[in-house]
């Protein structure tokens, strides 16, 4: 005899061991059911609990359409749900079933919504699905890998919002990756100097400057890095302030310490810096027309606090041996690695042109010696060039 | 091969970590950055199978690339990231020995122990699913790595279920589609800005899209100055 229970409103079925691996349909909601084979000694549910139903009161959970076509999508599980039941997980010895798993006596959910006379009285909240990142539906029955951190202990995962305390600020970089934005705490005093427009709301404490900084040089630099010639200072005067910062795409924000070393950002990547950081054009010669992204890097050197942005996510990765980029995706590096822009390599030796031409990778951008690299996960130039084949035609 | 999916859904990147010997097909440009110690290899056809000028030309009309690039690990532990050109989600799915058809542009990479062919599904479904031409059919063992515009979600269909055109990811081959109306009479199928539907049939997974390209497109090309 075997002991299901429907994944989707939890109804119980006893059947026949005849049925094993087969498929068959919830009589009460529709949705489809997986037969298991009855594990020795087990009664584990086909499935795991769905969250909405394991999160919430049974008479809060609302089914008024249970027969409609959504009571076949599996429901969003989240990760913490997921993991400890995950039906494929192929080391269930006897000892690890949960014996809080066992089958409850058949409970019959309500599946109506309560009715009140004042109809806005019993109207439920939206249920927050909990997770621990924004996630896409996680189908319970495939084995995929859900880790929120790319695994490296030195670089905090994509989702996470970011805080810290420097010398001149406290920073908190929320809504990451997908709408990032920057708060700042500064002290009576704290200046920072941003790129015009990346202001969103600041307290009336904070006094702006518009101005050029740095020369003409520097400022003419600036203006072939694809920034603006001017830079706004924001000041603190009239007591302790706060600044919000945001990128112009939706994307990220990145923060970088610089400690008397100095970091090149990509055209456009620049966002604002505390005092301290000069931040400056960098004629790249040829390596810098190749690149494809604009003739300048812009150089931020100096002692102090740098953030910049991105279309897309941000991912830092540490490179020690040797990494390759496509010249579109970088972000930002920082001035200990050497690079050069280069074709794929291994092609070229052997004459095969083709994947130059062929291969869409193009130009990349390889980095040697030991330092950190900052890639976006998506480029605008991608985006534009598919949204171009979308425009009108001119007509004659 | 070992996975890691990161930014999900709208900044959606894979991390592949390859051991010396293991090597990977992805589609042309899917590229982001990767470890030196990799091979890079441009052919039209799968990589040490069959194929060449058909299949590649096949893919073409799929709305793939003709090319694609093999990347082979010469060192232990290398990494590779890939990712889709517009904003969405990427998915792993892993191939065990059955078939899934896959919308031409929604093919990302996969493992090399997977056959990627073009199919032709027919010539109303060319024209009215709102897909391409052609599908890609993936068979073989190995992990898959697809990518959508906006969110991906799992349906598990047992006996029919509707998809709007446009919004079809994936499906196992288990099931079978056709182009039909959303409503009972045509009319009304127009009027109520459904038009056509794919109709799934059949027990399998179905993979769908939250959002579809050519919607998108034409909210924004009108907007934009002529070319």
């Amino acid at each position: 005899m075997i002991e299901i229970a429907c994944p989707n409103c939890q109804k119980r079925y006893r059947l026949d061991d005849k049925f094993a691996g087969k498929k068959a349909k919830c009589k009460q909601c529709g949705a489809v059911l997986v037969i298991k084979a009855p594990t020795a000694g087990s009664t584990k549910p086909a499935n795991p609990t769905p969250p909405n139903q394991a999160a919430a009161p049974a008479d809060r959970v609302a089914k008024p359409n249970a027969k409609s076509r959504a009571a076949a999508i599996p429901p969003v599980v989240p990760v913490e749900l997921v993991s400890p039941v995950q039906p494929a997980a192929p080391d269930h010895s006897d000892a690890d079933i949960p014996t809080a798993t066992a089958i409850p006596t058949a409970t019959e959910i309500p599946t109506a919504i309560p009715v009140s006379d004042d109809p806005f009285a019993e109207i439920p909240f939206a249920e927050v699905v909990p997770s621990a990142t924004p996630q896409a539906f996680v189908d319970p029955n495939l084995p995929r890998q859900r880790t929120p951190s790319p695994g490296n202990a030195a670089s905090p995962g994509v989702s996470e919002t970011l805080r810290g305390t420097t010398g001149h600020m406290k920073y908190e970089i929320s809504q990451r990756p997908d709408f990032s934005i920057v708060k700042i705490d500064l002290p009576q005093g704290g200046k920072v100097y941003a790129e015009p427009s990346a202001m969103v709301s600041m307290t009336p404490t904070m006094h702006l400057e518009a101005g050029f900084k740095g020369g003409l040089g520097k400022t003419f630099g600036r203006l072939l890095g694809g920034e603006s010639l001017i830079i706004n200072t924001f000041t603190a005067q009239d007591g302790p302030g706060e600044v919000m910062f945001a990128g112009g795409a939706a994307g990220d924000v990145a923060y970088h310490r610089l400690n008397g070393n100095s970091l090149y950002l990509q055209r456009g990547a620049y966002m604002f810096n505390s005092e301290g950081v000069e931040v400056s054009g960098k004629w790249q010669g040829a390596k810098g027309f190749f690149s494809g992204e604009g003739l300048v890097l812009l150089k931020a050197s100096g002692t102090g606090d740098i953030f910049f942005n991105s279309y897309g996510a941000i991912i830092p990765i540490d490179v020690t041996e040797g990494f390759m980029v496509d010249t579109g995706y970088i972000v930002a590096f920082e001035e200990s690695l050497q690079y050069r822009v280069t074709v794929l390599p291994g092609l070229r030796t052997a004459g095969k042109i083709k994947s130059f031409f062929f291969g869409g990778e193009g130009l990349v951008c390889q980095f040697a010696g030991s330092g950190r690299v900052w890639i976006q996960t998506r480029q605008v130039k991608s985006f534009l060039a598919w949204v171009n084949a979308f425009r009108p035609t001119k007509s004659n | 091969m070992q996975h890691q999916l990161l930014a999900q859904p709208a900044m959606s990147i894979a991390k592949l970590t390859l051991q010396a010997g293991e090597s990977v097909t992805c589609e042309v440009g899917a590229m982001i950055a990767m470890s030196s110690g990799f091979t890079v290899e441009t052919t039209s056809r799968n990589r040490g199978g069959g194929g060449g000028l058909a299949k590649g030309l096949k893919r073409m009309f799929a709305g793939e690339n003709f090319f694609l690039n093999h990347f082979t690990a010469t060192a232990p532990n290398q990494t590779l990231w890939i990712g889709p050109g517009l904003l969405g989600d990427v998915m792993h799915y892993p191939l065990s020995g059955g078939t899934l058809i896959v919308q031409g542009s929604s093919w990302l990479a996969s493992d090399v122990g997977i056959e990627i062919d073009a199919t032709w599904q027919g010539l109303g479904k060319a024209l009215f699913s709102g897909e391409g031409m052609f599908w890609v059919k993936c068979s073989g063992r190995g992990d898959l790595f697809l990518n959508s515009f906006g969110a991906i979600y799992p349906v598990e269909v047992n006996g029919e279920y509707v998809v709007d055109t446009g919004h079809i990811v994936a499906f196992e081959d288990t099931l079978n589609f056709k182009i039909g109306k959303a409503g009972s009479s045509l009319i009304g199928s127009v009027l109520g800005g459904e038009g056509l539907v794919c109709k799934f049939s059949g027990q399998g997974k179905l993979y769908c899209q939250s959002h579809n390209p050519p919607s998108f497109g034409q909210l924004l090309g009108p907007k934009l100055k002529a070319r």
